[in-house]
């Protein structure tokens, strides 16, 4: 316990400290900074920038749902159809890591460009995008990237989760009838479908509640609904439901946090595939600490991410059950 | 100077190939390809011409390290520059004048390309050391004048022996001596100096950009960005103004905190409605290169030096910033004298004029202007190497703010910036 203590108070706690006496101080780099209890500091940094906070809220998310929706997949069919390359196919999963990140969100930065292969495929041989469609500062460049450069914090514990959930299980419950999903699957599948639908365009800025967005909205739900519909009536079973996503709930727990937590305060996503309308917290605390020396505003924007980030895991842990997060009741 | 030697002939291709007159470019590369195997085999001449290497400013390269008092390359030299900014071979990488002093001093360059984007955030990196009073890491880095002031009063640089800079003290241009914050050149030598103007790909904006305002066509939406050096985007975007009777009648060089604020109001709706997709450093040469960007605020030499065929730098009408980028050695550095032996090893004439006819910025080394003439007798016809007067007339200095304007120019141009 004990090194463990020292460990904590020395890189976490000092640091901490460190910053709660800059938050609260005023002064300029050049005069230097002085504790002077400036409350005012908090407060400012909550009420100027909204956009900024929202935008990471929304993009941590929305990335962290990606990682569940793109990573689940991934995951589930490594471990129950891997076979014999599971740990090849695990490498791949980490492989990319294997360049420097700032590599990793160049290179998108030229996949999402206006010549990249991306648009190159959508908007000009499919053609379902107009021509002067851009990803590059969008939204949806941010979002993409941050899943990306998260996706394995996702697949991995998920792998972990789903790899030890016992086969037989699954076969016991098949000998009890368990089939297809069936109707209430496909239902199911496509309120889902809808919700992700709806969400997708709505967090990506593609559509809004007011006249002018509305029909994007109620198309891509209804795509959404239908899409699915499908993929739960063919593929979710029955015994899928009941046995091996209850099981790998501690696998989504523990990758949604791994994922949102540095997906929230990250800026250099934002920062190479955005645009000024799509900077987040994390941008502006960089901001603030290295082009504007302004210190105190830098650290309490600091706080007040952690402390909204805590509030997050704290709601999230609540509704999957902390039990989970620590392990205790599916090992 | 007695010798012309040391120029290697592959740079006259590797420009004319650049700016695009193709064919005539490419005799002039493969005449100076044929030509080159037989001077590079006297690499002897190379070494012979230091400069007027006289001064005691060199000491033999021999190991005579034991003699007390006498001073000693040491390295590796770590050597903080901007993008687009050295003289390299085709290769990209190899540059003749680094490789040529690792040859003449037998110590290593680590020559940071790319390190620097912006002053502000390379700041930022050296800042605590700076102020802790550790070493940063950097023998030499280049900063443009306001912020080489800034360091240079906040006593965070070395003070450069004149016995081992020699020919820089001796060739150092006038106009660029007695400056206010560095009246004896104690701290500073000029790397470049070079305009900010207009950049644009001709193919894609299919049309000439004459003006800044040209850069807010609607049919450019999406496709501009502007820079991330305040100094450079609100004095430029401030004399687009002028020419339309939308700002006060303040010099681009002594805009205040009102101006500052006409300006962002002008901008916000552009950023607001995605007309700006971003504000850059040098990386705009990326953007240009994917095409991404169209049309941009750029610093003259990049794009001729570095870009596309059909990437053009052009002095707005409206007038254009000039400024100087300054090589200072951090306080601290490991390899003070090998520094300011780099110093003064770039203000030897002939090596200065091949390096500007690379970078296509404006050296701050005497003669130059005739040495690239006679190297490249096109050169002379070359506006970002040689200003028209009508240019020159209409440039300003960077505005030189007190720090509340600062503040506050810096608070605008953060809310512009999405920060």
């Amino acid at each position: 316990m004990a090194p463990g203590l020292l460990w904590l108070g020395l890189f976490f706690i000092l640091p901490n400290i460190q910053m709660v006496v800059m938050s609260l101080s005023s002064g300029t780099l050049r005069q230097g900074f002085e504790l002077t209890w400036e409350f005012g500091n908090y407060t400012d940094a909550i009420g100027r920038f909204p956009d900024n906070f929202r935008n990471s809220v929304v993009y941590g998310g929305l990335a962290t749902f990606l990682c569940v929706l793109v990573g689940y997949p991934l995951a589930y069919g490594i471990a129950f159809r891997g076979g014999r390359y599971k740990t090849f196919l695990l490498f791949l999963v980490v492989a990319p890591f294997f360049t420097s990140f700032l590599i990793r969100v160049i290179s998108w930065r030229i996949i999402l460009g206006d010549q990249g292969i991306f648009l190159a495929v959508v908007r000009d041989t499919i053609g379902v995008v107009p021509a002067n469609f851009s990803v590059i500062g969008t939204p949806l460049a941010v979002v993409s990237g941050l899943t990306y450069q998260f996706l394995p914090f996702m697949v991995l514990p998920l792998y972990v989760s789903l790899e030890k959930i016992d086969g037989r299980l699954i076969e016991a419950a098949r000998d009890l009838y368990a089939g297809p999903s069936g109707r209430r699957g496909t239902i199911g599948g496509a309120l889902a479908g809808g919700l992700v639908g709806a969400a997708l365009m709505l967090g990506l800025g593609y559509a809004s509640l007011d006249a002018d967005g509305i029909g994007g909205l109620v198309g891509a739900t209804v795509a959404g609904a239908l899409g699915g519909a499908v993929v739960a009536t063919i593929f979710i079973s029955e015994s899928f439901l009941r046995i091996v996503l209850p099981l790998s709930l501690p696998g989504v727990f523990a990758g949604s946090i791994l994922v949102f937590i540095p997906a929230i305060g990250d800026f250099v996503n934002a920062e190479i595939l955005g645009s000024p309308k799509t900077q987040m917290v994390g941008n502006v605390i960089q901001n603030r600490f290295l082009q504007q020396n302004d210190y105190p505003t830098a650290a309490s924007l600091s706080f007040v991410l952690m402390a909204a980030i805590l509030v997050a895991i704290f709601v999230y842990a609540r509704l999957l059950g902390t039990d989970e997060l620590t392990g205790g009741r599916a090992a | 100077m007695d010798t012309n030697e040391p120029t290697p002939p592959r740079l006259i291709g590797r420009r004319t190939m650049l700016k695009g007159s193709a064919l005539a470019g490419f005799g002039a590369f493969l005449a100076a390809c044929s030509g080159g195997a037989t001077k590079t085999a006297t690499p002897s001449s190379v070494v012979s011409s230091q400069p007027p290497a006289s001064t005691a400013a060199s000491p033999s390269v021999e190991p005579s390290a034991s003699a007390v008092g006498e001073q000693v390359p040491t390295g590796p030299l770590k050597f903080a520059n901007w993008d687009a900014y050295i003289d390299v071979e085709d290769d990209g990488v190899t540059s003749p004048t680094l490789v040529e002093f690792e040859a003449e001093y037998d110590v290593k360059v680590e020559y940071a390309n790319a390190q620097i984007e912006d002053n502000e955030s390379f700041m930022a990196t050296i800042r605590p050391q700076l102020e802790t009073g550790v070493e940063t890491g950097w023998d030499l880095i280049v900063l443009t004048d306001w912020m080489a002031a800034k360091v240079v009063e906040a006593a965070w640089v070395e003070e450069i022996d004149p016995a081992n800079v020699a020919t820089a003290v001796a060739n150092v241009r006038d106009e660029l001596r007695g400056l206010p914050w560095d009246p004896d050149m104690k701290y500073h030598f000029p790397w470049q100096s070079g305009a900010t103007g207009l950049g644009y790909n001709s193919k894609s904006t299919k049309r000439e950009l004459t003006k800044i305002a040209d850069l807010f066509d609607p049919a450019f939406k999406g496709k501009v960005t502007l820079l991330t050096e305040a100094r450079d985007t609100f004095p430029l975007v401030h004399l687009a103004l002028q020419a339309q009777g939308k700002a006060s009648a303040n010099k681009a060089g002594a805009m205040d905190a009102a101006d500052a604020q006409v300006v962002h109001d002008f901008l916000k709706p552009l950023v607001d409605g995605d007309h700006i997709r971003a504000f850059t450093g040098n990386e705009y040469l990326k953007d240009f290169g994917s095409g991404d960007t169209w049309a941009a605020l750029v610093w003259s030499g990049d794009l001729a030096s570095s870009a596309g065929d059909n990437d053009v730098f052009a002095y707005p009408e409206e007038g254009s910033m000039i400024w100087t980028d300054n090589m200072l050695i951090p306080k601290g550095a490991k390899n003070k004298y090998t520094a300011e032996l780099m110093i003064d090893w770039v203000y030897d004439v002939d090596r200065a004029a091949r390096l500007a006819n690379w970078v296509y910025y404006l050296s701050p080394v005497k003669g130059v202007s005739e040495a690239i003439t006679k190297l490249d007798p096109e050169a002379g016809a070359n506006p970002l190497l040689f200003p028209p007067a009508e240019v020159v007339a209409k440039q300003h200095p960077q505005p030189n703010w007190d720090e509340a304007t600062e503040k506050t120019v810096n608070e605008l141009f953060a809310d512009l910036t999405g920060v």
